[in-house]
Order: C-alpha cells, then sequence, then structure tokens
C-alpha cells in the first residue's frame, strides 16, 4: 500500500488515456488483419461464399474485439489492490502496443515484397487412411533454403516468383515425392504420402530422410512416432505415451507407480498436458501406473522443453502436446486388443464418402472380474477399474473450412467393500473450426473445454460423506499462421481461458460425524496474446522469435484473506462476482536461432520466459487423486522461469543418425513448498499453509538415435542438478528437489528379426530420488522418532531395469489382420525403491531399521492380442 | 475429519498397491546428528506428578535408549503468575505434584538446560468428554484362524461453535500402538463424532484388553502432532517430505510443551 492514493482525476484521465490506447491498438489490429485477409486494406465480401465471411468474421470483428476487452481488463485496476511495483501495466501496454507496430510496418514492408511471388498451399495427408500429417516437410527444390513444414493440420504454404518447380515432399516413415508445379497463378496442391516398409526400406540419394534436426530453429523439442511408442516395451503391455517419452534425454519418470515425468528439472506440476489443444489435468489412472492416453487414437506426440513457440504458455516446464487421429477418411475399419489387464477397441472410418471422418476408440479394465473371482474377503469386496473413449469425427466443407469435434472421457474408480470409494476422471472437448482465407493465411479457431474432478466417498454408518473437487476451464483459442514470404513464417492469435475451481465439497448424512461443508468456488481468467516469427535470415541462419503476453485475473465473488508467513491471517476483503481481486501481467521473450554449419551440423540456442498461474498442491509424494488446484492470487504470485540453452546438433550417415547435445540453465522464481503439517484437504485457508522460494536447474542432454533400418532406437544420457531454496527449509540454502537425478540413462533398441518378428528392448539406470532420512531418533509421545537434519540429503538406491517386449504379426489374411505383443517388465526382478522408511526392528528388540519398499521386484510378463478387420 | 479423507486414500492405495508389493530391511549410512536436547513437557487437569522428561537424541544406529539431562532447572508458571518448580528424579525426570491445570489457563514452561533457556507456552482447552469406545471388524479385516480383525472407535460430542483438537493414545494389552492420532474439527464442528483408531501395528481380535486415552490439545500442539503422524511410515501413499514437526519450544529444539486434559476409557474386546 506504498503507493500514493491517485485522486479521481488522475486515475480517470489514466482509464482514458488508456482507452485511447488500446482504440488504436485495435484500429491498427484490425487493420493489420484486413491486410492479412485481402493483401489490401481495401475489403471486398461480395465475392465470398457464407462460410468464408463467418471464418473472416471470426477474424475480422471477433479478434478485435476480445482483444479491447481484454486489454480494458488490464486496464482495470482496483485501487484497494495495487498492482506490485514490478507488474506495471501501461509499460506492458506499451511494449506490447510497439511490438505490434513494429511487426505491422515490418509486414507492410514485406508485403510490396511479396507482389511478385505467387504461394502454392495445401494439405499433406497419408495415402491410405486419408490422415493429415504433422510436421511433413514441403521443399522447392530448386530453391532449396525454402523449406517448410506442414502445420498440425496438415497445411503447408510456400511461394516463388513465377515459373516451373519441384516440389520435394517428405515424412518421416513414408516414401517422399517429387511433384512438378507450374506457378503462374496461387495454387492449392494436395499430396498424398504412402508409408514405407521398413525392411524394404533402401536408402538412395534423391530419396534420403530430412535432416529437420539440423535445419529447424527449433531446439529442446522431441517427437516420437506413433510405431515407436507401440514397438516399446511396457508394465502389463499396455503402450504409455508417458512412459515411453521418459525413455528421452532431459525427461524423467516420476518412478514406478506415477505417471508423472519431470522436464529439465520441473515437478510434474509444471508440464503442458494438451490433448486435442485441452488441458489435461491428472494423465493418470489407476494411481499412476498408466496414463490417460490411449495410444490406439493418437497422431502425433510432440514435447518441448526449452525454446517453447509463443503459441504455448502457462507452464514452466514443458508443453506435450498430444494430437488424436483424425479417422481413416478411406475405409471403415475396427480393430482393438485383448490384453491381460485392459482390452481396447477403435472404429474409424469416413463421412460422406471421404468429406469427413470419425474415429471412437475406447478401453478398460477388468482386473475388477478378477477381484470378483477371489476368495480373499477384501479384495472380492473391491472396485478397482477405469476405462477411457476417445472420440473424434471431421468434416471438410471445401478446400478452405474444416470443423473438427473432438472429446475425451475417462474415469477412474477404487472402492472397497462398503467402506470407502473414490473416482476421479478427466473430461475434455474441442471444437475446432478451420479457415484458409487464402493460400497464405491459414487460421484456427478453437472452443475448447476441460474438467477434472475427483470424489472421496466414505459409506460407513456415523461417518458417511462424499468430498468433490473439481475444475472447470472454458477456453477459446484463435490461432493464426501467415506466410508473410519465403523467408517469414508469422504465428499470433490469442487465447482467453476461463477457470472455475471447486476445491472442496463434503456433504454428509443427518447422522454422519461430518459437517457439510463447502469451501469458496474460486473464478479467474488466464489470458494471453502472442506473436511470433520464423525468419530464415540466410541459407544458414534461421531464427524464431516471438512474444507471448500472459496475464492472469482473480475473480469474484467471495472472500480472500491475505497471509503473513507465519499463516496468520493479515487482512481479509469481500468481493463481489466479478470484481477484480487480483491480477498480474507478464511479458514472456522467446527466442530460438539456429546456424547451420554444413549438411550435418548445425548449433542452436535459445531465451525463453515462462510463467505459470496455476498450480497444484498435492503434498504427498505419490500420485494421488486429490489434485487441488489454485490460481495466482493475493498471496501466490506467477512461478516464472528464464531458461537458455546451447546445442549441437549432428546427422550423418545420410541422415540416418542423429546426435544432439545441449545445454541448459534455468531459474526459476516463485516457487511452492507446503509447511510442516499443512492440510490442503477441503481447506478454505488453504493459501495459508504454503512457503514460497526459488530455483535452479541445469544439465547436459546426449541424445543418438539411429532412424531407420531393421534396427533402430536410440540412447539417451542426462547429467543435471536441480535445487530449491525457500527461507522455511535447509536454513535458506539450496537443496536438491526431490526431482533431482545427477544421471539419467536410457537405451532403446527394436529390431525387425523377419517379416513377423519385431523385437524391442529398453534400458533404463537413473541416480536415486532425493530423501530426507533421519540423523537421529529420540522418544516422544511413547514412540520412538526421527529427527532430521536438513531437507534432501540422502539419495535412494540407484534404479536400474531392463523390459524386453516382442511383436508376431499373424498370417496374412483377405479380411483380418491379428498380432502378438508379449513383454516381461523388469526382465532381472531389480528392486527399484518406491519408499524407504524407518522403524523399530521386528527381529531385533530396543533397535530401529530401515526398510526398503519395491512395487515390482520381479519380472512382470504379459501377453496382448491385438487385431484389425 | 479429514483424517478419513487421507485415511480412506490411504487404506485404498495400500489395498490397491502395497497388497502384494515387497519389503526388506536395507542398510544405510546415515549421519549422526545427536546430542539434541530433546523436551518432553505434560501438564494435565489430574492432579498427581506433572512431568517433564529431559534426554537427548541418539545416531539411528544405536539402541533407543536416550540418555537423560541431568541438573536442568524446570519451571511451570501458571496464568496468576505463580510459578512450580519441578524437581529431578529420577535422572532427566522433572516433576511436581503440587499443581493440576485448570482448563482454560495458559501455562509456561521454562527450562535451563546446560547454560541455555528455553520456554514454551501451552493453553489447556476444556474438556470434551469421551463417551464410549466400540469393536468392530476392520475395514480390511482378514480373519486368522477364524477370528476377526478389530478396529477401535472412539465417540465423542464435539461442542459446536469452538475449535477442537483431540489427540488419543491406544494400548492393547498393555503395549502402546506405534501410530499418532491426532484430529481436529474442522468437518465435524459441533458433530457426534466417530473416529477409527485405524493402526497397522498390532492387530486387535476378540479378547485383547484395549486402552484409550484421549487428550484435549491446543493447537500448537495438534501441528506438532499432525505433523508426525503424516509422516508416519506406515503411510501407503508416500508421507509427507520428513522434517522435525513444528515444535512450540522457543528457541526450536526437539520435542514439545502440552498442557492438556486427560481422560481414559477400557474396553474387553468381543
Amino acid at each position: 500500500m506504498n503507493n500514493h492514493h491517485q485522486s479521481r482525476a488522475e486515475s480517470l484521465l489514466l482509464w482514458l488515456l488508456r482507452a485511447a490506447a488500446s482504440l488504436i491498438f485495435v484500429t491498427l489490429l484490425s487493420g493489420l488483419v484486413r491486410l492479412l485477409i485481402t493483401g489490401s486494406f481495401h475489403y471486398d465480401i461480395s465475392g465470398m461464399n457464407r462460410l468464408d465471411k463467418v471464418g473472416d468474421a471470426i477474424i475480422g470483428i471477433l479478434l478485435p474485439a476480445t482483444v479491447l476487452l481484454l486489454f480494458f481488463y488490464y486496464s482495470l485496476s482496483d485501487n484497494s489492490t495495487p498492482l506490485p511495483a514490478y507488474v506495471n501495466v501501461s509499460h506492458i501496454a506499451k511494449v506490447a502496443f510497439k511490438s505490434v507496430a513494429v511487426i505491422f510496418l515490418l509486414l507492410l514492408s514485406f508485403s510490396s515484397s511479396a507482389q511478385n511471388r505467387v504461394t502454392v498451399s495445401g494439405t499433406v495427408k497419408d495415402a491410405a487412411t486419408g490422415e493429415t500429417l504433422i510436421g511433413a516437410s514441403v521443399i522447392i527444390k530448386e530453391i532449396p533454403q525454402t523449406g517448410t513444414a506442414t502445420n498440425a493440420y496438415g497445411f503447408y504454404s510456400v511461394s516463388a516468383a513465377p515459373g516451373e518447380y519441384t516440389l520435394v515432399v517428405s515424412y518421416t516413415g513414408y516414401e517422399s515425392i517429387l511433384q512438378q508445379v507450374s506457378l503462374n497463378k496461387p495454387l492449392t496442391v494436395n499430396i498424398s504420402l504412402s508409408a514405407k516398409n521398413q525392411l524394404e526400406e533402401v536408402l538412395i540419394g534423391g530419396n534420403r530422410p530430412n535432416n529437420d534436426q539440423i535445419a529447424s530453429p527449433q531446439m529442446g523439442v522431441e517427437k516420437l512416432t506413433m510405431s515407436q511408442i507401440n514397438s516399446v516395451p511396457v508394465l502389463l503391455g499396455e503402450k504409455d505415451v508417458l512412459k515411453t517419452i521418459s525413455l528421452l534425454p532431459g525427461i524423467k519418470a516420476a518412478g514406478e507407480g506415477n505417471t508423472g515425468f519431470f522436464v529439465r528439472g520441473g515437478a510434474s506440476d509444471q508440464n503442458l498436458i494438451l490433448l486435442d489443444e485441452a488441458t489435461v489435468y491428472n494423465a493418470s489412472h489407476l494411481l499412476g501406473f498408466f496414463s490417460t492416453f490411449n495410444s490406439d487414437a493418437i497422431k502425433d506426440v510432440s514435447i518441448y522443453k526449452g525454446g517453447m513457440p509463443a503459441e504455448y504458455g502457462g507452464r514452466l516446464s514443458s508443453v506435450l502436446d498430444i494430437k488424436m487421429l483424425d479417422g481413416n477418411k478411406k475405409d471403415f475399419t475396427v480393430e482393438g486388443g485383448l490384453g491381460l489387464i485392459a482390452s481396447r477397441i477403435k472404429v474409424e472410418g469416413p463421412i460422406d464418402s471421404g468429406k469427413g471422418s470419425f474415429l471412437v476408440s475406447a478401453r478398460r479394465t477388468y482386473i475388477d472380474l478378477f477381484t470378483k473371482a477371489a476368495k480373499d474377503s477384501v479384495v472380492k469386496g473391491s472396485s478397482l477399474y477405469f476405462y477411457d473413449i476417445n472420440a473424434k469425427g471431421n468434416y471438410h466443407f471445401d478446400d478452405r473450412n474444416a470443423l473438427f469435434i473432438s472429446g475425451y472421457f475417462g474415469h477412474d474408480d477404487i472402492g472397497l467393500k462398503n467402506t470407502f470409494g473414490t473416482n476421479w476422471g478427466n473430461a475434455t472437448g474441442t471444437i475446432r473450426f478451420n479457415h484458409i482465407f487464402n493460400n497464405r493465411l491459414f487460421s484456427n479457431t478453437s472452443l475448447i473445454y476441460s474438467n477434472y474432478h475427483y470424489q472421496v466417498q466414505s459409506f460407513l454408518t456415523n461417518d458417511d460423506f462424499a468430498a468433490t473437487s473439481k475444475i472447470t476451464d472454458l477456453n477459446f483459442k484463435e490461432d493464426l499462421q501467415y506466410s508473410l514470404s519465403n523467408t517469414h513464417t508469422l504465428k499470433f492469435g490469442l487465447n482467453i481461458l476461463h477457470h472455475t475451481i471447486a476445491p472442496g465439497n463434503i456433504s454428509s448424512s443427518e447422522t454422519s460425524s461430518v459437517n457439510n461443508k463447502s469451501v469458496e468456488e474460486r473464478y479467474g481468467f488466464e489470458n494471453a496474446l502472442y506473436v511470433s516469427d520464423e525468419w530464415k535470415a540466410s541459407e544458414k541462419l534461421t531464427v524464431l522469435y516471438g512474444l507471448r503476453l500472459s496475464g492472469v485475473a482473480l475473480l469474484g465473488p467471495g472472500t480472500f484473506s491475505t497471509y503473513a508467513a507465519s499463516g496468520n491471517t493479515v487482512s481479509s476483503q469481500t468481493y463481489s462476482s466479478g470484481q477484480l481481486v487480483k491480477n498480474y501481467v507478464n511479458l514472456e521473450p522467446r527466442f530460438s536461432a539456429s546456424y547451420q554449419l554444413n549438411d550435418e551440423n548445425s548449433i542452436k540456442a535459445s531465451y525463453n520466459r515462462n510463467t505459470q498461474n496455476i498450480h497444484l498442491l498435492n503434498n504427498s509424494t505419490s500420485s494421488t487423486p486429490t489434485d487441488l488446484y489454485v490460481l495466482s492470487s493475493n498471496n501466490i504470485k506467477p512461478e516464472i522461469v528464464d531458461q537458455i540453452s546451447t546445442g549441437w546438433f549432428k546427422n550423418f550417415h545420410d541422415n540416418l543418425f542423429e546426435f544432439s547435445a545441449e545445454i541448459y540453465y534455468k531459474w526459476l522464481q516463485n516457487q511452492i513448498d507446503y509447511k510442516g503439517g499443512a492440510n490442503l484437504i477441503a481447506n478454505q485457508d488453504v493459501e495459508s499453509q504454503l512457503t514460497y522460494g526459488s530455483g535452479r536447474a541445469y544439465g547436459l542432454e546426449l541424445y543418438l538415435k539411429k532412424k531407420y533400418g531393421r534396427f533402430n532406437g536410440w540412447i539417451s544420457y542426462t547429467l543435471s542438478r536441480t535445487e530449491d531454496k525457500f527461507s522455511a527449509i535447509n536454513n535458506n540454502s539450496y537443496f536438491p528437489a526431490s526431482q533431482d537425478r545427477t544421471h539419467d540413462f536410457s537405451a532403446v533398441g527394436i529390431y525387425k528379426l523377419n517379416k513377423r518378428w519385431t523385437l524391442s528392448g529398453t534400458f533404463i539406470y537413473n541416480t536415486g530420488n532425493a530423501v530426507s532420512y533421519p540423523t537421529g531418533k529420540y522418544s516422544t509421545g511413547g514412540l520412538t522418532t526421527f529427527s532430521y537434519s536438513g531437507r534432501n540429503g540422502y539419495r535412494e538406491p540407484a534404479n536400474n531395469r531392463l523390459d524386453l517386449g516382442a511383436t508376431l504379426e499373424g498370417k496374412e489374411h483377405k479380411r483380418y489382420h491379428s498380432s502378438w505383443t508379449f513383454s516381461i517388465y523388469n526382465v532381472y526382478g531389480h528392486w527399484d525403491p518406491y519408499t524407504i522408511t524407518f522403524r523399530d526392528s521386528k527381529t531385533v528388540p530396543n533397535t530401529t531399521e530401515a526398510v526398503e519398499t519395491s512395487l515390482f521386484p520381479k519380472p512382470i510378463p504379459s501377453v496382448t492380442w491385438n487385431f484389425k478387420f | 475429519m479429514k483424517k478419513y479423507l487421507f485415511n480412506t486414500i490411504l487404506f485404498l492405495f495400500g489395498a490397491a498397491l502395497i497388497l502384494d508389493s515387497c519389503t526388506k530391511v536395507i542398510d544405510l549410512k546415515l549421519d549422526n546428528a545427536a546430542s539434541q536436547l530433546d523436551i518432553e513437557a505434560n501438564l494435565t487437569n489430574i492432579s498427581g506428578p506433572q512431568t517433564v522428561r529431559l534426554s537427548t537424541n541418539v545416531p539411528f544406529s544405536n539402541i533407543n535408549t536416550y540418555p537423560p539431562v541431568t541438573g536442568a532447572t524446570v519451571t511451570i508458571k501458571g496464568q496468576t503468575g505463580k510459578s512450580y518448580t519441578l524437581t529431578e528424579g529420577p535422572q532427566g525426570s522433572y516433576s511436581t505434584s503440587a499443581l493440576a491445570g485448570v482448563a482454560g489457563n495458559t501455562y509456561t514452561l521454562n527450562v535451563l538446560a546446560a547454560g541455555q533457556a528455553y520456554s514454551a507456552i501451552s493453553t489447556m482447552p476444556a474438556t470434551v468428554k469421551m463417551d464410549s469406545l466400540s469393536d468392530e471388524n476392520r475395514p480390511l479385516n482378514r480373519p486368522q484362524n477364524g477370528k476377526d480383525q478389530k478396529v477401535i472407535t472412539v465417540y465423542y460430542q464435539d461442542p459446536p461453535g469452538v475449535a477442537n483438537q483431540y489427540r488419543f493414545i491406544l494400548w492393547v494389552n498393555g503395549v502402546q500402538v506405534k501410530s499418532v492420532f491426532s484430529y481436529d474439527d474442522q468437518l465435524t464442528d459441533g458433530r457426534y463424532v466417530t473416529s477409527d483408531l485405524l493402526e497397522q501395528d498390532i492387530d486387535i481380535y476378540a479378547g485383547d484388553i484395549v486402552k484409550v486415552e484421549m487428550q484435549c490439545i491446543d493447537r500448537p500442539v495438534y501441528t506438532y502432532w499432525f505433523t508426525l503422524e503424516s509422516q508416519q511410515a506406515n503411510n501407503a501413499a508416500g508421507a509427507v517430505a520428513p522434517a522435525n514437526p513444528p515444535t512450540n519450544v522457543n528457541p526450536a529444539t526437539l520435542g514439545y510443551f502440552s498442557a492438556h486434559t486427560t481422560q481414559t476409557m477400557t474396553l474387553i474386546v468381543k
């Protein structure tokens, strides 16, 4: 409250100035939009069809209007909650305004030079299924530096001076295509690629695999193909995206019984997990043994560890972008699998003779069928299952307009014989509208719903209750991609995300011990504006740079308390519905560049700032469904990370092998931990239980990959350190974060033995978790109690494990195809520590002992039968 | 009853995950930060010796015997300002019979040990009457030789409109169960409360004699016990990161000062 109080006249003036700035900003922006759409400031709608009008209206009117609203939103600042000095709204507005103006001027200058260029655009698809291919490379052979890649919807756009050219279109695992084009007027060229048979693959000069890794300015990104994910052996035969990505450098699995993963030292809630653009809050089934992603329904998996593109934001450490398959546009197919613990089925096919397609995929475990048959009465009366359903449909009205609707619904249920039960699940829905304004401007408008909820129930007489908690998001996104010239591709857009968080509701009967209780719901917006440009500065240098303006606004109604470091309430204020409680605005610069030394070598560097305004509170060391989310508030500041990284990338043997070495350093601010005895469940004052600090993380990642051939796979090694510093913990000195692992090694090999057998294996080794062990003992309340000296001063024993798998393809049949997948998890039965605990010895009286618990210290075999009609 | 939320999850997880997992005793090299003072100071509402025990902690690998701290000066001051000096005997155990705590009063403990002064404040809450005990089959009952495993349940009427905290201690055939049971009334204020003393230490069968002590404790003392409880090793779901629980003793050392009311009940399990 050290800001001087502004007079009414002053604040009115300030407000008017902001309004004027906003108006100029919006006028400029709509001018820019018009320019992008039509190539001139003159906008003629007479020749457009209705859909085009709708699409253009969304961009031309809705976008500026929402920007206006957003802007006014941030201009609002309640006198009772002054913004902290370091968040200066008008300063940020100026920066944003300037950057947009600069881009606008840039565009003007480029648009003249672009006049004498002709653009070819289109979609790249799989020839057999009609699925669009993401990230396929499109190059004009005659001008090698004109490379581009298809976007998330398979769309590409390249331009050149009029003339005769050859397009080279290639994609990992597919036959490349050379396509002649006569560029005299704007062209639409849709291309279909056929999948290669890996056994017959021969590498020849004109058809060699692409060197994207060398050429792309993007760094810190890993992509996995579904065929790789499907070949890697996993626990109980359930193919798992999250388990497989943890075999990549810089990404570490949280350990057995946990699908959480840590990216470059980040905590598991610092990963943004997107399924068709919808946030998935809890990505685990059955307490973390399986992930919520049914790999049958997935088309593409990318994970960004650093150099985050400006279109992503909201989490500190990584973006895991998972895209669902669209569905087969050519044929109806049914496929599925029968496994030891789960079965799955997928149906897909064309709609309106290929104008659209649909896909429905479902999966359910049936451990509960076995438990019902069990003799043990406890096991018999328990329920233990999950299921999930993925569904997607798309329809292409014409070459320029397409609609996609996708949804996910997952549910877990664990219950125990009329005593307790818990269930949880995610639901997401995405409606997307693709609109191609012209062959240089691509637009995607998304409306996204996401929900996570959990319930804990007691059925005991006199103790019954049901406690629920949920978070619901509604998200509007507008993303635009504009091929400004051969050397500039712009991406820009906005995101308006509304959260409703119901932290805890307890209902009970009259006779229960438990009261009905409802913790106040919380509402807020997370909004963002971004712009980025991929600039091919020269044949050797490519730069990807951008800005993301992100903001969070916590809104009433409700009573909001401010807490002292001790946890005591300092002040408390009641807000009405929609009243601003607290907002933060952050500007996030993103930059990455690659310099191509030659065809086989490049060096890259990146810097990015990311902020996070939604924080997961869960002080248990394992993955429980009782996840509680809170927004940045009067107590919680946005988490901020600054990351720099650099790396050397090398391809060799005709791009058959990829090697990379990357180093990174991260500075983390406003990190969250819990006070001793923190109670997070159904607690109105949950923010009083938190303590704040900072962190740092740095490391080296080495990665060698053989991309093709009968034998393929990779080796990855990460040397890293992650440390936290909290004034309330460890005497304010750095201590290893629990996700800190000094060494992390994994090797994956897949070998196609012959036409029918494919063998695979993975080996992992990593340093044990950082943990606190006792440094003494004493007696309190009649119990042996352990004393501790510092946080995480010890290491659990190192973990290592070998898994093997084999796939047997069935004999060729005209009408169906089947295959068997066999796997053995933990082949040599290593004890991976789940927990290490301390207790009074059970054998030697009056002494204490340390006890290691391991979940799967024995080999676990499994078998799955897969079929396809 | 948030404890129920926790216990629910923990027990379910126990059922789901740990049922057939494997444990083994391992050898660990642990640092030694011994010889820290442990103050265990209790003041009850019952006349009789009020005892403060002073000892030091020992290395993990030692036997469970804790050296007494002798020759200390220990006083407890009542709300009226009257101070009682506790006399030592046996070694490390300081007591007085001149004092019985009164509900609503605040007491100050002063300890001068090895030249260092410590103090702690605790307020004795009003007594909430323990109503009854019962035995039922455990939620995770696995009958042994045809005998059902039991869980002991405590019943009491929580007074509405005031914050209450409780700690229970359970003995089975005279042996204390190695679990901390601490409850507050954040979710049960004003209810007739049923608290299951779920534990994984001693199996209880028909014929066993169980004794339960109920303590009404103040908030800082509750935080002390609740922290210990949430770090307990038998949490199948993985306990919170362990650390010394927040103490009400200043400057911070091991232990606590608890002014609490106490009552006990005994039950022969049927």
